[in-house]
């Protein structure tokens, strides 16, 4: 009877450590490497694509095979997770503030910004509305959004990047004045407004997938996403249409290496070669196809065609003066949005 | 059944246990230790490390406390209609004899085997607003349930459907029928007897099944998510809260949260614990 | 209407009252009973249960088997069975043991921690979750030890199994202590007379005995193993391939319109547990 318990304990033994050992070592033979990318919740469509080609070159180039792990969820969510202990090499998230906070928390020592192109920022869309076939809700401009008894979608900020970037562009078009009844540079009127609108909000989803998915299930008359989201459900055959307002908020959406770790899982010049291709005009080309306005001349000349002019369109500098005070100021605990989203609940 | 002389304990005994006393009691209580007590007092370490007032200030953020209070109310009418509902479903099993009731018995356990995010899926595509039961009760009748707090009944109700019956079915099946078959004989009506016979008997194993919904109901997190529309005062449960709190990095609103939720659990627990051995004892007496 | 009827004290199913004649009253009311709890039942569990069905077979049977040739499902069942089948070893041993020491045992203390072990029961899944984030996390509580010995927790296998671990802890326990606690001492000691040494009689004699808690404790086990959701979901990161479990796996579908990928797996992992539940059940009805 001995032996029963003898192997049983071989067998716990044996497992645990086989799952120890499988979450530690990279996959593959030696010479091999893996990259780990954490990224927010839309471009997985466009990372697909953009993988294999950067595989391929990658072989031709140094003769190293490169597999890709790829998370993707809200970009707060995922900043939090690799702060908390993903080990990701690559990340590419919705917004600015929340690679410094992965820099803050010491995983970036280098200034990635420096390093990157462009500042880092890979794609840029816009801040614009999902509609139902033929706008039967009459949406056009912010304004609309308010009109009693309207089903608005948009996620929640707390998690999502996205959210964030809805948030920031409805307020900063009625600082701009751009919203019909709502006068330029007052805060309290914005305020206000940014209250209308939540009230009509009848679910936050954890992304903006998941919000832009719950719209395609028929929940709500309009979903406020990025363009990109409303582009590519498009062409997955969804048959809404897209509202771009007359005012909105440039989307800058930023990749960077998580150096401490990649450095750890010596992977730090695969990883910066990564960042680096998305840059090119190939990669460029692709994220144009899956909806987003891109910033390489080029690319954004061959594609004009895709993206309608934006009548009045100003970046977070422009209004809020960078994503650290947009933060402090709309998103903390007592920020801007916490209080309007209990103000809006009375 | 005969009656089952009490187990003895080893130290009255001549009984030699395998691997030794010592061995097998550290074995089970390091089991314990590493998976229940070291997790559960990490939380109340973090959450009470910056003192009490903290944590009743983090808690009472009027957002966390509205979560709270939404979470309670739902899961306590939950467990009402569970109480009732489950005992009607164990009485139907038991008493009774129709076509299809090996099915309906096997059915009781079903929601143990869904994943909780997918009843949360299913109630969706059923009564979402765009379905054609969901539009009826909002065009005819104003009414929400997904996104809304009948959404969130219904997704726990179905969750928690097999504790209530569960509990009953077995008091039920063997209960002694003497007292019942007195009552009728000295002229009580069917109704009567249920009444003041049978359902006497059964209170603790109703009591506890329906206490234990309601714990369970208060973490429930799966079906939730997809069918609770998480606005804060309007859709958003505890369990949310945390899960928001914990992704955007808020230790503090997170573990405060989580203390609350594990306190009441654990009086829960012990509450259910405690009706199930008095139901024991009562039948056994 | 007598009052000599044989009742028995069997435990046993009894479908009708015996000995009394039932008026039309009694009559109706029983098939109005019957009626709301089918229709209850219906309208609450089989509905939604159909709905997974359809949304299945949305695109016929093909469709589902496109779907689930999908490798990213592969790979997520696969980590599910892997850790539910850790789980299984981990808990049948440990639980086992821990329902012995409850009922065999006496020592301060006990029936508060026999109450304790429910616990798993009732706390949420993502306290579970963050609570293994705390201990294991890049600034959590065991992290430098961690550090030292190069082990990843959190945001890996390791940190899901012990979530599962978490979640599962009360089934063994519950099933088999109930069996024991039954069972009685006696065999047992005059297994021990006869000379057999703890080992022996714990395998002949008390295991035996045993066997249906401990089979339906593994399966309750097993089945809620497969289904865990929020505690992966905090801990694990969702990193497909490598965290990504069968549950996770239909929460990306989702998001990602694979709806007849994401009913498919639902239906898969739904069956699974079911056929497991039920199955166990219908062979120890057989066996008695």
């Amino acid at each position: 009877m001995n032996t029963k318990f003898k192997t049983l304990f071989v067998i716990i033994a044996v497992s645990l450590l086989t799952a120890c050992g499988s979450s530690n070592t990279p996959s593959g033979n030696a010479g091999a490497v893996t990259l780990t990318l954490a990224g927010y919740s839309t471009p997985a469509e466009a990372y697909a694509k953009i993988i294999p080609l950067f595989t391929a070159y990658w072989k031709a180039q140094k003769n190293q095979d490169v597999t890709f792990e790829t998370s993707y969820a809200g970009s707060g969510a995922q900043s939090r997770a690799v702060i908390g202990g993903l080990d990701a090499d690559v990340v590419a998230l919705s917004l600015e503030g929340d690679v410094t906070n992965i820099a803050k928390a010491d995983l970036i020592k280098r200034d990635w910004q420096a390093i990157a192109p462009n500042k880092g920022i890979v794609s840029t869309s816009i801040v614009a509305f999902a509609v139902r076939k033929g706008n039967p809700k009459n949406i056009h401009d912010w304004a609309d959004l308010a009109q009693p008894g309207l089903e608005v979608l948009t996620p929640d900020p707390k998690t999502s990047g996205g959210a964030q970037w809805n948030i920031l562009a409805l307020y900063g078009a009625a600082l701009r004045g751009k919203v019909t009844g709502v006068p330029a540079n007052d805060e309290t009127a914005a305020t206000n407004f940014l209250v209308s609108v939540l009230k009509n909000v009848t679910a936050l989803d954890k992304d903006a997938r998941s919000s832009i998915t719950n719209f395609e299930t028929g929940n709500g008359d309009v979903a406020i996403t990025y363009e990109n989201e409303v582009l590519l459900g498009q062409q997955r055959g969804q048959d809404y249409e897209v509202i771009i307002p007359s005012s909105t908020i440039k989307i800058q959406t930023p990749v960077a290496v998580v150096d401490v770790v990649s450095d750890k899982h010596g992977t730090t010049e695969v990883a910066d070669a990564f960042v680096k291709f998305l840059f090119t005009k190939d990669a460029q080309q692709i994220f144009a196809e899956y909806g987003y306005r891109s910033e390489d001349p080029d690319v954004a000349a061959a594609t004009a065609g895709q993206f309608p002019a934006v009548t009045d369109l100003f970046t977070i500098d422009d209004v809020f003066g960078g994503w650290k005070e947009a933060k402090t100021k709309y998103f903390s605990d007592t920020g801007i949005y916490v209080q309007a989203i209990s103000e809006a609940q009375k | 059944m005969t009656t089952t002389t009490p187990s003895l304990a080893i130290k009255d005994t001549p009984h030699r246990a395998p691997w030794g006393r010592w061995g097998i009691k550290s074995a089970a209580f390091t089991y314990l230790i590493v998976l229940l007590l070291i997790p559960l007092s990490v939380i109340f370490q973090d959450g009470l490390k910056d003192g009490l007032v903290n944590l009743w200030g983090s808690i009472s953020l009027p957002i966390a406390w509205a979560a709270l209070r939404l979470t309670l109310w739902t899961s306590a009418l939950m467990a009402v209609i569970n109480a009732v509902m489950g005992t009607l479903t164990a009485y139907v099993l038991v008493r009774y004899s129709f076509p299809g009731k090996s099915f309906l018995n096997a059915i009781v356990d079903l929601p143990l085997a869904i994943p909780t995010l997918v009843t949360g899926v299913m109630l969706v595509v059923l009564y979402g607003p765009q379905s054609i039961i969901g539009g009826w009760f909002k065009d005819q009748l104003g009414w929400q349930i997904i996104f809304a707090p009948p959404g969130i009944i219904l997704a726990l109700l179905f969750v928690n459907f097999p504790f209530v019956v569960r509990a009953v079915q077995p008091v039920l099946e063997s209960l002694d029928r003497e007292s019942e078959e007195a009552a009728a004989t000295l002229g009580a009506g069917s109704a009567r007897i249920f009444w003041q016979v049978t359902l006497p008997a059964l209170w603790s194993s109703i009591a506890s099944g329906a206490l234990l919904s309601f714990a369970r109901a208060i973490g429930e997190f799966g079906a939730i998510v997809i069918v609770a529309g998480n606005i804060p005062f309007r859709s958003q449960t505890a369990a949310i809260y945390v899960f928001g709190e914990v992704e955007s990095s808020n230790r503090q609103g997170a573990s405060a949260m989580s203390i609350v939720m594990l306190s009441l659990a654990f009086v829960l627990v012990l509450f259910v614990d405690w009706l199930r051995k008095r139901g024991r004892k009562e039948r056994t007496a | 209407m007598t009052t000599a009827s044989e009742h028995s004290t069997q435990v046993k199913p009894v479908t009708q009252h015996r000995g009394r004649i039932s008026s039309p009253i009694d009559i109706w009311r029983r098939r109005l009973l019957i009626f709301i709890v089918i229709t209850y039942t219906a309208v609450l569990i089989l509905a939604p249960l159909v709905g997974l069905i359809s949304g299945a077979f949305a695109e016929g049977l093909g469709g589902i088997i496109s779907a689930v040739s999908d490798p990213a499902v592969f790979s997520a069942f696969s980590l599910t069975l892997y850790i539910a089948f850790i789980i299984i070893v981990i808990h049948a041993l440990f639980g086992t043991t821990l329902a012995w020491v409850l009922v065999r045992y006496r020592f301060p203390g006990r029936r508060l921690l026999n109450a304790f072990i429910d616990l798993p029961f009732a706390v949420s899944p993502v306290v579970v979750g963050y609570m293994l984030l705390l201990l294991f996390g890049r600034n959590g509580m065991l992290a430098p030890v961690l550090d030292l010995f190069q082990i990843k927790v959190a945001f890996a296998v390791p940190g899901m199994i012990l979530a599962t671990l978490f979640v599962t802890l009360p089934f063994m326990a519950r099933e088999v202590m109930p069996v024991l606690e039954a069972f009685g001492i006696e065999q047992e000691q005059a297994a021990a007379t006869l000379g057999a040494n703890g080992w022996q009689t714990f395998w002949m004699v008390t295991f035996p005995a045993l066997r249906w808690g401990f089979i339906y404790g593994v399966i309750l086990t097993f089945a809620r193993a497969l289904g865990e959701f929020g505690a992966v979901l905090v801990v694990g990161g969702g990193i497909q391939g490598r965290t990504e479990t069968a549950t996770l796996f239909i929460f990306r579908a989702l998001d990602g319109r694979q709806y007849v990928g994401a009913y498919s797996a639902a239906l898969l992992l739904g069956l699974l547990s079911l056929i497991l539940v039920v199955g166990t059940e219908f062979l120890r009805r057989r066996e008695k």
